[in-house]
């Protein structure tokens, strides 16, 4: 449907996007031909067996990679056609990744990790400064800016991790198995974090292999070895299932 | 703006990297810590040579020719010109007469000689006897009484006007003036000091050990001419433009003096500052070619060294590139994160080089010659320290930047 994709609140639209990997003689199709319009203030969830394409996807979203065929439009633009400096500013800006692992900047404190993605803009020191304070102050740790991230807990960290995703207010947070290195209540607390972030208008997708995680978000996409097995809205008020 | 904040947060990450692995960044710099110690000791070394150069030969007039027996800088068979026949005065009068109102004409002649006063002795002073006219030709003047004067040259009076050496050799505080010295045998009254010319120059002469009497003195009281001792001509050019001119009118005017054949060639040699600079221009490329050997050499290898630990760096940090890059960094901010590192490692090297460098050279100021480490020195040794780390870095800066993403988020 056309008018999806004009809509002004279509965030991102995917068309048979295919990711193909070369690797010496084999060819490993990590995604095969995958379309997927996604909403602003969307929470999708994204499961699937282990290989089946899940991080491909969601590096695909964030920009960090690039699809083997099909056409991948953020906000209306198309990103086939953009340099790599280009994808780096959409990176930055637009996108707000959340590891499983983390991936603080370990020498780095707290308050240095979460700003860098304004340093990575250009934004002045003052309002640096600011935007930084607020981001660490909505996931709670204002307390432990000055700490390295080996002083803080693995809760703590992904926290961390989402104050910088959001630092820069991206159009999208991309979350891949944020909980997965995560006891199941430090895990709760992180859901928290991220429903009240969509509540406050984000978009997020998130991946995961946990049902009850999933059950966090209003739309499950699931892939099976490169392909969309189904997409449906959670919840009653969608009618779908559970 | 941007590029302002980037150059901040590459600088601050260079600094936490390297205070990271302290141990590892001073021993790679090993190699640029002896490189800037070559460099700033050559460029001192260079320095102090020049200014010594200048200051040894300042009495030595850029607009003055010297006629003489013997070329100051002997190239080639030294026999020829034993045989040459020694510059006679009659011959300096004649050339004075030739050039008279073309160049000013000193003629004068050296010997050494012990000298004494009272119970002091000074051994193997240079004696110089000339004429008035050596003010006109050199830059050295009296700083207390008066140089000899054409009366003194007419009636052969027994009078000296000596070196700061000689006076403090003689004298040590007291006034030598109107004193009485011993000139080898012959008794000369001192009548004027000359000011300080600073030292001898890689063993040439050392003006402030010399003692000038009038040219007709000399001749009788150490017996110049029937010694076959030859005069030294000073001829001044009217300019220093006209000296190229103004030489060959001397060397012809020499050639009919002699009467020499258009076939044979000259008997005697001109000498000019040109001569000297050439000669000191020699020692000065040997000191700066050995310098840059020395240089290269240790700041390559150096430079290699920072190059092997910035590939090190970058494997090392390859996950933390694909984190930087998914949170929006460009290439450009990677390749100056490390460039800034190598840059400031080899900054440490060449700090630590230029402090080692420094008491080296007080060193030899003490001992050898007198030497310091100027502004433009440190200033150089720091441009070169920080491009080695730039040259050096480059590579595994560039692999560094142009990293795929995805790939290095995936390295362990
Ligand atoms: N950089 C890569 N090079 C080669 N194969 C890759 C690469 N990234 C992913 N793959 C392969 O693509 C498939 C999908 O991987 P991935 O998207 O990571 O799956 P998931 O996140 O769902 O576990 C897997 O078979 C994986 O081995
Ligand atoms: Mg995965």
């Amino acid at each position: 449907m056309n008018n999806i994709e004009t809509s002004g609140s279509t965030a991102l639209s995917l068309r048979n996007v295919t990711k193909t990997y070369v690797m010496g003689a084999d060819t490993v199709h990590a995604l095969r031909g995958v379309s997927i319009d996604i909403d602003r203030n969307e929470y999708v969830a994204v499961m699937g067996p282990s290989g089946s394409g899940k991080s491909t996807l969601m590096h695909l979203i964030g920009c960090l990679d690039v699809p083997t065929s099909g056409t991948y439009s953020l906000e209306g633009r198309m990103v086939a056609e953009m340099s790599e400096s280009q994808l780096a500013e959409i990176r930055n800006r637009q996108i707000g990744f959340v590891f499983q692992t983390f991936n603080l900047i370990p020498r780095s404190n707290i308050f240095h990790n979460v700003e860098l993605p304004l340093v990575y803009g250009g934004v002045g020191k003052a309002e640096r400064r600011e935007r930084t304070e607020l981001a660490i102050k909505r996931v709670g740790l204002t307390d432990r800016m000055k700490h390295k991230p080996n002083e803080l807990s693995g809760g703590q960290r992904q926290r961390v991790a989402i104050a910088r995703a959001l630092v820069f207010d991206p159009s999208i947070i991309l979350a891949d198995e944020p909980t997965g290195n995560l006891d199941s209540k430090t895990g709760d607390e992180i859901m928290t974090v991220l429903d009240g972030l969509h509540d406050a208008g984000q978009t997020i997708i998130l991946v995961t292999h946990e049902d009850y995680i999933a059950r966090h978000a209003l739309r499950t996409v699931r892939l099976l070895d490169g392909s969309i097995e189904s997409d449906v809205k959670n919840g009653l008020g969608a009618g779908g299932n559970h | 703006m941007k590029l302002a904040i980037d150059i901040g947060e590459s600088f601050q990450i260079a600094i936490s990297a390297i205070r990271a692995n302290k141990a590892r960044g001073v021993l790679t710099t090993l190699g640029i810590i002896i490189g800037i110690i070559a460099v700033v000791l050559t460029m001192t070394a260079a320095n102090g040579l020049h200014n010594q150069f200048r200051q040894s030969f300042a009495a030595v007039g850029a607009d003055v020719i010297y006629v003489s027996r013997m070329p100051w800088v002997v190239m080639g068979d030294f026999f020829t010109y034993r045989n040459r026949p020694a510059i006679e005065l009659r011959e300096a009068r004649e050339l004075e007469g030739r050039l008279r109102g073309r160049g000013i004409v000193n003629p004068s002649m050296s010997t050494q000689r012990d000298v004494k006063y009272r119970a002091e002795t000074i051994d193997a002073m240079r004696i110089v006897g000339t004429t008035e006219k050596q003010m006109l030709v050199s830059s050295g003047r009296p700083q207390s009484g008066r140089f000899i004067m054409g009366s003194d040259v007419t009636y052969k009076k027994n009078v000296c006007v000596i070196g700061t050496n000689v006076r403090d050799g003689l004298f040590g505080s007291a006034n030598p003036l109107n004193k009485k010295i011993k000139i080898g045998r012959a008794v000369f009254r001192v009548i004027g000091v000359m000011e300080e010319q600073g030292g001898s120059f890689l063993g040439g002469p050392n003006f402030d050990r010399q003692i000038f009497v009038p040219i007709t003195s000399y001749v009788k009281a150490f017996g110049g001419q029937r010694g076959r001792q030859s005069v030294n001509i000073s001829v001044k050019a009217p300019s220093k433009e006209a000296m190229e001119d103004f030489e060959f009118v001397v060397i012809g005017e020499m050639r009919k003096i002699r009467k020499l054949r258009p076939a044979e060639p000259d008997n005697f040699s001109i000498n000019k500052l040109d001569t000297l600079v050439g000669a000191f221009n020699n020692v000065m490329g040997v000191v700066l070619l050995v310098g840059l050997l020395v240089t290269s050499i240790s700041l390559f290898v150096g430079g290699v060294g920072v190059m092997n630990i910035m590939f090190v760096s970058v494997t090392e940090r390859t996950r933390e590139i694909g984190i930087r890059k998914a949170i929006g960094a460009k290439r450009r901010s990677i390749l100056l994160q490390f460039l800034f590192e190598s840059a400031i490692i080899c900054l440490l090297g060449g700090v630590i080089g230029i402090v080692l460098a420094s008491l080296l050279t007080a060193v030899i100021n003490t001992v050898l010659m007198p030497a310091s480490v100027s502004v433009s020195i440190v200033i150089v040794a720091v441009t070169v320290a920080v491009a080695v780390g730039v040259v050096a870095g480059f590579v595994p800066a560039w692999r560094g930047s142009k990293l795929d993403p995805v790939e290095a988020l995936r390295y362990e």
